[in-house]
């Protein structure tokens, strides 16, 4: 009787320490999800998430920093580099200021067949805020890892 | 009358062409690292860098934002930016420095020039000087700049952990296709 006791005992702690080990293994292995399915934090429209930030950028970082952000825009631009990656650019065409998204791989038809002065809503993750100091280039609002959410006639 | 304002446009005109062409500019610049190390190699990548190069001063500037480097396990990416570059608190990387070679690139012919840039770095707060090699591509009127170089993270107040699952040297390599800059 004992014997088995002790049996049983050690059963279950090698379960234990297997059900752990696999869960250990898993959340190491674990790859990064596609935000398609992730609940934006803030939903925020293009032009305003850039005020925000030219209004204070230490507050606006505090506020969207590792979040996952819904932004609606016009389509500024869509830019596909050599690799074939998309960046689409939001905001308003008569501002240098932009949002700028990195598109996740997944949606490259889909960003693609985007329009300039269309719109569209975005979801992203809030990488940060790049001011200008060149007075060149514009300042911009970065996200990465986007999906495209909803497009005009689409 | 005419003639000199047809002079002063056409003046001004060969002005502004040659200041567009001073410049070249990109924001979807890419930069990555790798760390070899016993447990495991790890590689991440970031394609929103910003690089604005004057052809005539020589002067190059990069500057990326750290929370877009991207890792292939989430886990990974949650220890670059909570426990090693702390990037809540530190989130832009830069380099600001000057071609040395300037005056052998030349940016109106095509071909491959190699160039020896100096500058600052500053990654986790920390700013040190560097030097190194890299290529400058001239072709189809844009301008590829390349380089491949080694960041120790010592320098940069960068602290492994005890087990050193990370290299304690990590290559850098940055790749980005510039336009000329049109006002």
């Amino acid at each position: 009787m004992a014997m088995n006791r002790r049996v049983s005992i050690i059963v279950a702690v090698l379960l234990v320490a297997a059900a752990i080990a696999v869960y250990a293994w898993r959340e190491f292995n674990r790859k990064n999800e596609s935000l398609a399915g992730i609940k934006p934090a803030y939903e925020v429209d293009a032009t305003f998430l850039i005020s925000e930030f030219n209004a204070n950028d230490t507050v606006a970082d505090s506020k969207y920093l590792g979040q996952v952000v819904a932004v609606h825009g016009m389509v500024k631009q869509v830019e596909k580099d050599e690799e074939g990656n998309y960046t689409i650019v939001m905001g308003d065409t008569m501002d240098m200021s932009s949002v700028r998204c990195a598109m996740d791989s997944t949606q490259a038809g889909k960003a693609s067949s985007l329009k300039r002065g269309e719109n569209v809503k975005v979801k992203g993750s809030f990488t940060g805020f790049e001011k200008d100091d060149t007075g060149l280039l514009g300042s911009d609002v970065k996200l990465n890892r986007g999906v495209i959410v909803n497009a005009d006639n689409r | 009358m005419k003639k000199v304002f047809a002079i002063v446009i056409g003046f001004t005109a060969i002005v502004s062409s040659v200041t567009a062409q001073d410049k070249f500019f990109t924001k979807t610049g890419k930069v990555s690292f790798y760390s070899r190390a016993p447990l495991e190699n790890i590689e991440a990548h970031n394609r929103s860098m910003t690089c604005v190069l004057d052809s005539k001063s020589g002067n190059i500037q990069f500057s990326v934002l750290m929370k877009g480097f991207e890792f292939e396990k989430a886990l990974m990416q949650r220890h670059f930016n909570e426990n090693y570059l702390e990037t809540t608190r530190y989130p832009k990387a830069e380099f600001k420095g000057q071609v040395l070679n300037n005056g052998e690139v030349n940016y109106t012919t095509e071909g491959t020039y190699k160039a020896r840039v100096k500058g600052m770095l500053t990654i986790h707060g920390q700013t040190q000087e560097v030097e190194t090699d890299g290529t400058l591509t001239v072709k189809n009127g844009k301008l590829m700049a390349e380089s491949d170089f080694k960041v120790r993270l010592a320098d940069y107040k960068i602290k492994n952990d005890k087990m050193n699952n990370i290299s304690n040297t990590i290559s850098v390599s940055v790749n980005c296709s510039l336009e000329p800059l049109n006002h």
